[in-house]
Parts: C-alpha cells; structure tokens; sequence
C-alpha cells in the first residue's frame, strides 16, 4: 500500500508540475504574434550542406489508389537529393481539409503541399500563404516547363497559376457488359443520345434489372453535373447562375428536373432515398445493374470487386442538344503549391523546389492513373500493365472532343452541400428545382 | 456530509484546481471561441472571423426556423428517453441477475463489455451488413421464412429502430458496468442483515438495493441525458446525411455535418452551445424529479 | 440458505434459471458480433458479404491467414501500439488522479460555489470535440508542441486535451460512487489522527477501488478509441497509433471486409487485455471494500 501511495504521489507531483507549467504559459492568446519570426532565422550565409528537411502534406495517403507511386516517386527524390521527406500525407476527405486550412491558420503549413486549385484554395491565394509559378520561374526559369500553362489550373481568385498538377481525372459512364448482353441493348457508342438512353433504360428495367446505380441521397455529384451539362455546351458549362430565371439558371433546373425523371421512372435502385453509395454500387459488381456515372478514382474499384473486369466498361455519357456524349468532363483538379514560408526560407527554397520538379517529371506523372487528361506538353505514356477497364478510359479520353471541369467544383463547399442534400427533395417534388436552385444561391 | 472533518478548506483547493484547470484551459478556454465564433461571420473553417454578424443573434434565430435542427433536438429527445428506459433499464436487470448468481458472473461481466470495445466503424459494417437491403441478414431471414419482399429498413417506416437498436445495444454494457460497480460498492453486510430480517429477491431489490444505487443511478441518467446529445458515431456510420429524407438527424451529427461538411463554422457553433445549454437544463430538470421520489 | 424452507428454495432454483437464462441471451448478443468479426478475419476475400455467418474451418478453402500478413505487411503496427499504449496509460493515470481528488473534494465539502462547479462539470461534458479542437491546436502550437514533427511532443499534444475531455465524465461517475459510501469510516479515521490527505488514501481510495478501475477502463477506452483527435494531432508515420492503422487499412481496403475485420482483431486484442486486467481490480476492491465496511 506504501508503494502505491508513494507512486500515486509521485504521480500526482507530476501532473501539478505539468499543470503549473500549463498556467504560466496560458499567456499567448493570439497566438500569430509568436509565429512569422521564427522560419526566417536560420543560417543566411550557408544555406549549403546537410541534408534538407522539407515537410509535405498530400493527399496521396490512406487509399489512395496512387499511394505506392506516390512513395516510390518521393523515395525516388529522397535517394537523388540526399534531402529528407518529412511525409503527412493524409486521405483527402472533408476532415483533412479542414486540417489543412487549419494549419495554415496557425501557421503550422508544411513546406509543400498537393491541394485543390478551385475554390477550396482560395484562402491561400488570399492570405499570401502559397508561392505564384511567375514568381518561382523568375528564379527556376525551368520549373514545372514540361506542363502546358493553360492546363495548370489557373486560381478562381486571381487566374494566376500556383499549383503544379499531376494526374487528371475524368468523369464517365461504367457500363455492365452482362446485364447490357442479357437486355440485348448495345453497348453506347460517341453518338449515343438520351433518347436512346432513355428508352435503353425502359428495356433494362422492364426485364427486372436496375438501370442506374446511383445513390441519390448520398452521392448525385456526377447525375447532377451531366445533366446540366446536357442542357450547355462545354463552352457555357463552367458558368454559375444568378437566380433560377437566368439563363444558366433555367439550364440547371432543367438538368434537375431530369433527374426527376429519371426517378419517376423508376431507372434508379428501389432504396436509392435511404442507401449508400457502397450499397448502390455493388450492385454493379453483383450484375443487377447497368450503368452508373463516376469518375477516374473508380477503376480501382472494378479491379478490385468485378468478378471477371472484362464484364465492365466505361464510355461517353449520352449527350443532348449542344452537348455532344464525346464532351466530357475532367481536368486537373489538384497540384503541388510551395508555401511562402517555405520559399522565404533559404535553406528550404531550392529543396521544395526539386522535389516539386522531381515529382512531376514526364515519367513520374505517367504512373499516377489511366488518363489522356494532362498537361504534360508531351502527353502521358500508357501505362505497361492493362486491362480491358484502362484502355476503355484512354480510349475514351482520346476520343473527348471537349473537356471542361465540373462546375459543381465552382459552389462553396456549404452551397454545393446544401445542393445535393435537396436533390432527395426535388425527385420526390418536395420542393422545386427552382426553389433550390435559389436557397442555394443564396448561401454566402 | 457535515462532518467536523471536513470544516477545513484548505485541502479543497489541491483536490479541486488541478482538475479545474485542465477544463478551464482545454475546455473553457475553446468554448468560449466557440461562442464568439457562434455571433461572428466566419466564411471557412480555421479561417478568422470577418466582424460579427449583423445582427449578433443570427444563428440562433436561424436555428428556430430551421426544420432539420428541429428534427435533431426531437430524435435526440427521443434518444435520450430510449437510453433511459433501455439502456439504464436493461444494464439495471442485468446487473442486478448478474449481483445474485455466483457461478459465471465473471463471464457476463467480461462479456457484456464487449460492444464497447469494437469501435464504431467495426460496428457500423456490422449492421449494414445485419440491416442491408439486399441480401442482408434480417432481409435473408425473413426471406427464408416465407416473405415475399424486403422491408427497407432505412426507409420512413423502420428508420428509427434501424438506427436506435444499434446504440442501446452498444452502450447496454456501459451502463451495466457502472451499475455492478455501484453495487460492489454495497457492503455484503447489508444484505446479510436483510437476509436475517427475511427480506427476499423483488422485496431486497426494492427496499435495499435501489435506494443504495440511487446515487449511481443518479449518475446513470446524467451520463444517458449528456451522452444522447453527443451520440455521433454510429449512427454517423449507419445512417449518414440523415436517412432517410432527412428524418433521423441526431444534434450530434447534425453539428458534424455542418462544421466538416458544410464549413458553416458560426451556425455549428451555435448549434454546439444550444446542445450546451440543452444538456444542462435537462439534466437539472432530470436530477430534481427523481431527486424528489422517495423510496 | 438454512433458514429458507424447501418451497422457497424451488422457488430460488427457478428464479435462478430464469435469471441465467436472461444473461445468457444478452450475452449471445453481445459474443456472436465479436466472434462474427473473428471468424471473418480468417476468411478469404470477396465471401464476407455472400457467406459471412458460416465458420472458414483451417481446412477448407475459406481459411486464409492472408488478411492478418497483409495487415502487419502495410504497417509499422508494433511502433503504433507503443504509441497508443503511452497515450492512452498516461491519460489514464492523469485522469484518476486528478478526477479521484475532484470528485471527493465535490463531494466530501461544503462550499460557496459548489452548485456552480457542479453545472461546469456537467456542462463541459457536453462540449463537442468537434467545435474545441481548432482552437486547442492553435494554443498548442503556440506553446510549441503540436505539429512540430517530434513524435514525444507530438503524443503529448494528443494526451493533454484527452485528459480534459475524460475529466468531467469520470468526475460525475466518481462522485456518484463516493456519496455512496459513509462517511463514519472516514470520521473515525480522523479521530484517530489520520490528515485528510491520508484519509483520502488509506480509506476512500481503497474502499473505492472498484469504481476508479472502471473509470480506469472507460478512460482508456475512449482515449484508445479516439480516431478524431489523434487524427488531427498526429501527422506523420512515425507518431500514428493502431486506431488510425485501423482506419487507414479499412479505408484501403475498400470492400476488403476480411482485411477490415482482422485490423479490428489487432486493434480490440489490448483493450481486452487491459479490460481484463483492470476486472481482477474491480473483484479484488469488491472484496477488500467488504471487509472494511
């Protein structure tokens, strides 16, 4: 019992130490005033020798599809350089951006980070926090020259270029070649329309299968961007509405209202208001269902859950008016920013800026994923290894005749939230496209 | 407890300011952002406050028109009255069996606890895999029992059971385990007096052993009021965005999504104090009405 | 059970049947979801979903040890264990202490504010980690140690908010059990010349044993468990603990259920320990309490 107590007390002692350092150091409140002076200081005169240390945040962790690529690309660098990869690569989901921005905030930024370049990135651009590509080029005349400029991904602040992209991604129809064969309905070619696609549709469902796997209550992104891009072109679709009576408006609460359609016909899974999209999905992989829109990141999950992958395929999806089905939607839709703080440190700024180059070489950038989306001057070299899925999507990518973002990406993250949750409302005619479209726009 | 023993308050101040200090700087201190952030206007997470927000008071008036904040606080009462009577019952009646046998009681004790220590994504797989629509175990057996279709047990007419079964079942052994303890804690003389006095099963349970466990059934209750308005992560797994149609909103993931989802960091701020003050008022009123009943 | 006559104790053997049976039907529910997840962490892939009630015996096809070598293959797990164990002990520890001493001062004294401290308890048990964890990061970093890329720094950083956010629960729980206990055995200890510091010790911590280990068992749990704040405190490889393993290798593996559920195993294997540990505590006070009172 002695012991016991005099280990409690000993604890304890601990533990009000701890706390009293706490109370003595409770005083910086505003915790910016101690920040920007400190990465500035060391070593002016030699900024040589020693390897470098350079912290890197990307979303290339978790599951990743490109996760092993990622690493051996860094690796790579880390054996060329000598220097040090500080790696806190993370998943990217919600909660990791708001680390990020957090980070930021407080001034805990890694020296490099891989990002989004639309609206998520705009509090960077805003505060100063990442280095412009003019302003790296005035000193590396070389950096990120194998990429087209106009590809890079220009800010929506200012339309300067800051972030270097890697892989593109695209957005397009995964179809069951079984089901299709089973239906006797022809695998959609680049001319195929929506009529066409509507009326596939009846035949599919009239012999007891699923046409659309689609969780409309969880994730309608890609049935949403299509079908307003079916009622523009890709010269018009970036454009944001004003109010539902504009014309971009009245475009959107036309593409809503197909999907109401869609709904009303009953081409969507019976639980498509109350499922997940795992849930919808497998019903792709357990052939009871024809086709579903996503994008790029999917083929990992046919390779992994298809039974036999040359049952799948992926095509243009059916086009309207002016909106031919070889118009697609892709880009680039992320890239590598150095953060000031990194560039106004001598020792860092040449290390940041050799791994950025390293990491998006030709040949580094041709092993991230299946995709003719990209802004390498030369273009991607097709990977050695595929299978049927791959060449599919190259194929297609090939094949595009337009390619635009999604304009979804342009809404604040609380607008584009409050979109796809009312879209449950809309197909049941709780409330109108219009209505929607309105208290959307009306979110700051 | 007017013991002379405790006239002296000098003890009082090491007892209690190491621990107060720990909630003041960790808890206190980033509560009160929170309530300035609930008046300011705040466009992103992380991202400073552009002046407050005109007028102050908002958000709270937002939150009053809000349906599905008015979803959140009902399912969440609704909950909270559940854990009440289930989870404090059940773990009750289960502790109570478990006190009086001899044989295997360690086994129930270990046993019981095993929800608690599967985390919630484990869970959550659980009962999709249990509640799935097609294919799944309770569709299955009803299948094999002869119907003719599935129930959709997310839809409007099973959603609640869906999503409360799972979280009574979890936290059944959390409440069960605090009870044991509390009943540990009853000296076996008490209830060897009782069995001298003739005193047996329901009669012991009524007049002994309830009004010892009071004080820890007190507890329980404050513990199930707090704990049902923080409920998030299971049925954050199960249920998502609110299925179905926005029904099964809890206060807990309510505020999850419109801080991590939305970026709306004022409105989730306020949200956050409103389950606050929530919690505090309840559990007051709680703690009065079965501070009154005598047993 | 001699002064009962043969009718009542028919009557007890009944009573006790049922009472078993009653037990032994929640604790099916509460064995088979656990033994559901064992069984399907030595199955081979893709069959979960099909076929995930039957047993993969060693010698059919089914059987596959593949999930648990992929899962040691992906990760450091060994290095995330240590990392959990330090913040969950030290939480732990700092939590029994320091709510032990604060829910006897709550309840053992009389004073002015102490209604007031009662409701800040109870209210702080309520603040969502959700709405507290920008600002404690940014008082951290500025304190120099969150985010600075050393990994004992970095474990601390997690351990101090989880101290907090376990206080106020453990508090409320010990004060429940501490009411409970009377007050005369503390009295005559102190007639007997003992300090209240020694009173605290020789008398309430023994006799309360049992409800510190499971405020020990319930803290440790949480802090184990806690994906959200270790997630936002620890960055890097070196500092991950086997919680975020978990949730990294069941968001690689996609619908790999199998590979989920044996990183459920790796992950659950301490806590269970712990717990069973931490049980002996609760008998062994149980008894001790006994002879005392």
């Amino acid at each position: 019992m002695k012991k016991a107590i005099s280990l409690l007390l000993a604890a304890l002692m601990c533990v009000l130490f701890l706390s009293g350092c706490q109370g003595a150091t409770i005083t910086p409140e505003n915790p910016q005033e101690t920040q920007p002076a400190e990465p500035q200081k060391p070593a002016d005169n030699e900024p040589e020798k020693g390897p470098v240390e350079i912290m890197v945040v990307t979303s290339y962790g978790g599951d990743d599809g490109n996760r092993a690529n990622y690493e051996a690309a860094f690796r790579a660098y880390e054996a060329a350089s000598g220097n040090i990869v500080k790696d806190a690569s993370a998943t990217s989901n919600e909660e990791w951006k708001a680390r990020v921005m957090t980070d930021f905030q407080t001034g805990s930024e890694p020296d490099v980070l891989f990002y989004f370049n639309g609206v998520d990135s705009n509090a960077l651009i805003e505060g100063g926090k990442v280095v412009s590509i003019d302003e790296i080029r005035a000193e590396y005349p070389e950096y990120a020259s194998n990429m087209k400029d106009g590809m890079l991904g220009a800010s929506p602040v200012d339309g300067k270029n800051y972030s270097v992209p890697v892989n593109g991604y695209w957005e397009g129809l995964y179809v069951n070649l079984k089901v299709l064969k089973d239906c006797g309905v022809a695998v959609p070619g680049p001319d195929y329309t929506w009529e066409q696609f509507l009326a596939d549709c009846e035949t599919i469902k009239s012999k007891g299968y699923t046409p659309i796997a689609c969780s409309l209550q969880e994730v309608p992104h890609y049935w949403f961007e299509f079908c307003i891009y079916n009622h523009g072109s890709a010269a018009n679709h970036g454009q944001l509405p004003e109010t539902s009576s504009d014309e971009v408006g009245q475009k959107w609460a036309a593409g809503l209202n197909d999907i109401k359609t869609l709904y009303e016909k009953g081409y969507f899974p019976v639980n498509t208001l109350t499922a997940t999209d795992p849930e919808t999905f497998q019903l792709m992989a357990d052939n009871q269902a024809a086709f579903a829109i996503d994008g790029s990141w999917k083929i990992g999950w046919f390779q992994a859950n298809a039974a036999d992958i040359n049952d799948f395929t992926v095509v243009f999806v059916p086009g309207m008016g002016d909106r031919a089905a070889t118009d697609i939607i892709g880009g680039l839709s992320m890239g590598y920013y150095i953060t000031r703080k990194a560039w106004d440190d001598p020792v860092k700024r040449e290390a940041c800026v050799e791994f950025v180059m390293a990491m998006t070489t030709d040949e580094v950038v041709s092993t991230f994923g299946a995709t003719a989306v990209t802004a390498l001057k030369n273009g991607t070299t097709p990977p050695a290894e595929t299978d049927a899925l791959i060449n599919a999507a190259l194929a297609m990518t090939k094949g595009a005749t337009g390619v635009v973002g999604a304009v979804q990406d342009s809404l604040n993250p609380n607008a584009r939230g409050e979109m796809f949750s009312q879209i449950k409302n809309i197909v049941t005619g709780a409330v109108t496209a219009e209505e929607v479209i309105d208290s959307v726009l009306a979110i700051k | 407890m007017n013991s002379t023993i405790y006239k002296r308050k000098f003890p009082l101040i090491i007892f209690l300011v190491p621990a107060f200090l720990f909630m003041a700087v960790f808890l206190y201190y980033p509560f009160i952002m929170n309530i300035i952030n609930s008046i300011s206007n705040i466009s992103d997470l992380g991202a400073p406050a552009n002046g407050m927000n005109q007028p102050w008071y908002q958000n709270y008036i937002r939150m009053f028109e809000d349906p599905l904040m008015a979803t959140a606080v009902k399912n969440t009462l609704i909950l909270m009255g559940a854990t009440i009577v289930f989870q404090v019952g059940t773990a009750l009646l289960l502790a109570l069996l478990v006190d009086r046998i001899r044989k295997g009681s360690q086994f129930f004790r270990t046993v019981y606890f095993f929800p608690i220590v599967i985390s919630a994504t484990a869970l959550g797989l659980l009962f999709n895999l249990v509640f799935l629509y097609n294919g799944g175990m309770l569709n299955q057996l009803r299948a094999a029992f002869g119907a003719a279709q599935y129930i959709d047990w997310k839809g409007e007419a099973h959603f609640m059971f869906t999503m409360l079964a799972p979280v009574m079942w979890q936290y059944v052994g959390f409440y069960f385990v605090i009870i044991v303890t509390g009943l540990n804690n009853i000296s076996t003389e008490v209830y060897e007096a009782a069995e001298l006095d003739g005193a047996c099963c329901l009669k012991r349970v009524r007049y002994i052993t309830l009004p010892l466990l009071r004080n820890v059934l007190c507890t329980c209750l404050v513990l199930a009021v707090t704990g049902a308005l923080k409920v998030f992560d299971l049925p954050w797994v199960m249920m998502g965005a609110g299925i179905p149609m926005d029904k099964s909103w809890l206060t807990g993931t309510y505020m999850y999504n419109q801080t991590f989802l939305r970026h709306d960091v004022d409105y989730s701020s306020a949200i956050a104090i409103v389950i606050v003050v929530l919690g505090v008022v309840i559990s007051k009123i709680a703690n009065t009405v079965f501070k009154e009943k005598d047993y | 059970m001699k002064f009962e006559n043969f009718d009542s104790r028919s009557k007890w053997k009944i009573s006790r049947i049922m009472a078993y049976s009653v037990l032994a039907v929640w604790a099916f529910t509460t064995v088979y979801p656990f033994f559901w997840v064992i069984i399907n962490s030595f199955r081979v892939r893709g069959e979960i979903r099909s076929d995930s009630f039957s047993i993969p015996w060693p010698w059919t096809d089914s059987f596959t040890l593949d999930n648990y070598t992929t899962a040691f293959e992906r990760s450091d797990i060994f290095n995330a264990y240590a990392n959990s164990l330090v913040i969950s002990a030290c939480v732990t520890l700092t939590v029994v202490i320091l709510a032990g001493f604060a829910a006897y001062g709550m309840v053992r004294y009389r004073f002015k504010a102490q209604k007031l401290l009662y409701s800040v308890v109870i209210a702080s048990m309520m603040f969502p980690v959700f709405s507290t964890i920008i600002p404690v990061f940014r008082m951290e970093f500025a304190w120099g140690i969150a985010n600075t890329g050393k990994v004992p720094l970095s474990l601390l950083s997690v351990i101090l908010p989880q101290i907090a956010g376990n206080l106020s629960f453990s508090i409320i729980v010990l004060m429940g059990f501490i009411r409970s206990l009377p007050v005369e055995l503390e009295e005559s200890a102190f007639l007997d010349g003992c300090s209240i510091f020694k009173i605290y010790f020789k008398i309430v911590l023994p006799v309360a044993k049992p409800s510190f280990a499971t405020i020990a068992i319930f803290t440790f749990l949480w802090s184990y468990n806690d994906l959200f704040t270790q997630m936002f405190f620890l960055r890097y490889r070196d500092e991950h603990t086997v919680t975020m393993l978990l949730n990294e290798i069941s968001s690689q593996a996609g619908v790999n259920y199998g590979l989920m559920a044996a990183a459920v195993v790796l992950v659950v294997v301490p806590v269970l320990i712990v717990y069973v540990c931490l049980q002996k505590n609760i008998i062994k006070g149980m008894t001790a309490g006994a002879i005392k009172g």
